[in-house]
């Protein structure tokens, strides 16, 4: 389980704060999403969790334990992590951007191996074919499915994913939320995944976190949050894309 | 059919093949003199800029201190560190060479570091890297291309400076430059620039191919059947090496029987003083057990001095007016005696060095004209240009418009100016006078290119020139190990007068004869050696 609990940050001494007063928690083996516009602080609060950033008061604790009483560099390599820019290594080839974090905790080579094998099995690009390539020859969708694999590849029990799919065109974009959602439940993954797509929260989503200005307007399941909306700002979120939606069809 | 610049191709590449030995020693020199600094470079210059590129504050500091040292220019810091170095050869020439090679590299580590792209810095980072990690698995290997770039740049630049080496001594393909430029001999210079410039393209090539050769192989390659070649590409270094190697022992052979029994004899970059060296090093070997070292065209007075003093060398040939001025920063004085008993009094006290008797004769420097000029003009004496120096081009030595007895203190001596003054390498002023380039120059009286050239020297009226009697000058440690050495070199106690000097100088000057033969057949000439 993730705790956050009073968690504030400011990156001008207190003038104006990213995130403000946050408290939420993350039950083990769902999914949460956090959705806002940017700027809204989410992937502040993401990159908190693994002390990417610091925050600037309020705890945060991931399996019971403090993170700033961690070293940083043990923390990060407990936890899986996805960039939004991808961040594949270019002049590693495939495989050696999945056994990165293995190798870094000093696996044996011959696990390392046998585990490269699974997780790209996992992502649905074969070692034999895709193993030795390097990131750019891979189509987009094809790079952020091995950034998926390189997260998974020392069995983290936590995943946090910063807008993975947003580079993506729409097409890729789904059909990698579908396999990332089966994939999850069948692993039992505990993950955080930040997005600012409605529709990639809702169909991914166990909860959802919804951010405005720093501050956390609501967090429930899906259903929740779209027939009880906490806050107007919430109602406004969800009624806009309906609204949109009506009005294309009408001008039909 | 004009076959002209045929025949001078093949003329040169004899001249060339009849020197391959030395061609080989020298371009193995030249290979280990920037093979060697550009490591240093690497080794200091890579630390450097990492630092700078993770400290923001250090950056511009740095950065501005290492472009200042590349603006000074290249025989000025050589000057400068064979005093603070105190030896003449390998090492000062290396140091300058390191200190050059440093900018490229630690601008371009800075730049490689900083231009990796921060996602994946920061992926890095957040799968659990530590900064050292981040460092050497990731933005080192991203920034190696222009870092390499770096490298590249400093070592064909280092081939390049590394010809002037051989001013200070060190060896290289700079040597034959040198003494092409001191002989006036193109085919000379030739043979060290030619050389260095294909070394300067195999290096850069070499490296180029290295880095193609360490680079893995990628499927989207369009041609993928070159990577077969990549073995050999990696074998290039290693041969280069090799050459570097082979050349080194060579050169080391002749050298092993070097120790205290060696007189190491120096001179400075012009003909008669390559002709004094020749001539001290023959009778040495000729009348006593020593091995003679001949340490020849070393770049001018305070090198030669400073090489001395230091105890680089043992001896070498230097001029009253120039050891009582440029050395001993002494004032003018216009009496041969007094000048030859102040260098004496003053070179042993401050530096235990002995004068010998000089060779007799009186290079100092002669304000010439055309010969048509002087004639249509009435020019005889320094005086009568008084009227129209403002409208005449001089061209003198670089030394001669700095120091004191030469156009600086001639003007107030004489009270006029020259319209223009040229800087030109003593080999070029005569040239340039006759081709009516420039109206004046500082000619020596010992020069053969007087007569040669129909110029004038016009006579010194009030006086101002110093007298410039050349001497052996030699260490007094020297003299007490082996006092048969002034013995020996006495015996060239006043032999050569102006006009002889002149002869000698024509013949290597003009004729393209080797200073070498011209010295040994005036001893035999004298009697002073035995034609065997």
């Amino acid at each position: 389980m993730i705790v956050l609990n009073g968690v504030s940050k400011s990156f001008d001494r207190g003038r104006t704060y990213a995130v403000r007063e946050l408290s939420l928690h993350v039950e083990d083996g769902e999914t949460l999403v956090f959705l806002g516009s940017s700027g809204c602080g989410k992937t502040t609060t993401l990159k908190m969790i693994n002390r990417l950033i610091e925050p600037t008061s309020g705890k945060i604790e991931v399996d019971g334990k403090d993170v700033t009483l961690q070293d940083r560099v043990t923390l990060r390599r407990s936890i899986g992590y996805v960039f939004q820019g991808i961040g594949l290594f270019p002049h590693y080839r495939v495989a050696q951007n999945v056994e990165i974090v293995p190798k870094l905790l000093n696996w044996p080579a011959k696990v390392r191996r046998k585990r490269v094998h699974e997780v790209l099995d996992l992502v649905g690009l074969p070692f034999a074919e895709y193993g030795q390539r390097f990131p750019d020859e891979l189509s987009g969708g094809q790079q952020q499915r091995i950034g998926v694999a390189r997260a998974l590849a020392a069995d983290p029990k936590y995943l946090l994913m910063d807008e993975p799919f947003g580079a993506l065109d729409a097409i890729s974009r789904d059909s990698l939320q579908q396999e990332l959602k089966s994939l999850t439940k069948r692993l039992g993954k505990t993950i955080v995944f930040v997005t600012h797509d409605i529709f990639e929260a809702l169909a991914l989503a166990d909860r959802i976190a919804i951010f405005h200005a720093g501050r956390m307007q609501q967090i429930d399941t899906p259903q929740n949050v779209l027939s009880a909306p906490a806050t107007p700002f919430v109602r406004e979120l969800f009624e806009k894309p309906a609204r949109q939606l009506a009005a294309y069809q009408e001008s039909r | 059919m004009d076959l002209g610049w045929y025949e001078s191709v093949v003329g040169w590449l004899e001249f060339a093949s009849q020197r391959l030995p030395e061609l080989w020693l020298r371009t193995g020199q030249h290979l280990v003199l920037t093979g060697i600094s550009t490591g240093f470079a690497i080794a200091i210059g890579l630390p450097l800029g990492l630092i700078a590129s993770q400290k923001q504050w250090l950056k511009a500091p740095l950065l501005g201190v290492i472009g200042v040292f590349q603006t000074v220019p290249s025989l000025a810091m050589l000057a400068i560190l064979l005093t603070l170095v105190g030896k003449i050869g390998f090492m000062p020439a290396a140091i300058a060479l390191t200190i050059y090679a440093l900018l490229p590299i630690v601008r371009n580590t800075v730049t490689g570091i900083e231009g990796v792209p921060p996602d994946v810095v920061e992926a890095s980072r957040g799968i659990g890297m530590t900064r050292l990690q981040q460092l050497r698995m990731v933005q080192l290997p991203l920034a190696m291309p222009v870092l390499i770039a770096g490298v590249r740049t400093a070592a064909v630049v280092g081939v390049g400076i590394a010809t002037l080496s051989a001013f200070i001594g060190a060896g290289g393909l700079g040597q034959f430059i040198n003494r092409g430029l001191a002989l006036s001999n193109t085919k000379l210079i030739l043979l060290g620039a030619i050389p260095a410039a294909v070394l300067a393209v195999i290096v850069d090539g070499v490296i180029a191919a290295t880095v193609w050769g360490v680079q893995p192989t990628r499927q989207s390659d369009s041609h993928r059947y070159l990577s077969k070649l990549k073995p050999i590409a990696l074998a290039l270094p290693f041969l280069l090496a090799a050459v570097v190697l082979i050349s080194a022992l060579r050169d080391r052979s002749p050298a092993a029987g070097r120790g205290v029994h060696t007189i190491r004899i120096g001179s400075k970059n012009f003909s008669e003083q390559l002709i004094l060296g020749q001539l001290m090093a023959q009778m040495i070997e000729a009348h006593t057990d020593l091995r003679v070292d001949r340490r020849f065209n070393l770049g001018g007075t305070m090198i030669c001095h400073e090489a001395l003093a230091s105890g680089e060398i043992d001896l070498y040939a230097e001029y009253t007016g120039t050891g009582l001025v440029t050395v001993l920063k002494r004032p003018v004085t216009s009496a041969a005696d007094t000048a030859f008993e102040i260098v004496s009094k003053d070179y042993r006290e401050a530096f235990e060095l002995e004068w010998l008797e000089p060779f007799g004769f009186n290079n100092t420097f002669a304000l010439t004209v055309r010969k048509s000029d002087a004639e249509q003009n009435k020019w005889r004496k320094i005086s009568d240009l008084k009227s129209t120096a403002e409208t005449l081009r001089a061209g003198f030595t670089a030394e001669f418009s700095g120091r004191p007895d030469g156009y600086p203190g001639l003007r107030e001596e004489y009270g006029f100016s020259f319209a223009e003054v040229h800087d030109l390498e003593p080999s070029l002023m005569y040239r340039a006078v006759a081709q009516r380039e420039v109206d004046v120059i500082c000619a020596f009286t010992t020069d053969g290119r007087i007569g040669a050239y129909e110029l004038q020297p016009l006579i010194d009226d009030r006086q101002f020139f110093p007298p410039y009697y050349a001497a052996p000058v030699i260490r007094a440690g020297v003299l007490d190990d082996h006092p048969e050495v002034k013995d020996v070199l006495d015996r060239l106690a006043g032999v050569l007068n102006n006009e002889t000097m002149q002869r000698l100088n024509y013949a290597v000057d003009e004729n393209g004869r080797l200073p070498k033969n011209v010295a040994r057949e005036f001893l035999i000439e004298r009697e002073l050696i035995v034609d065997e």
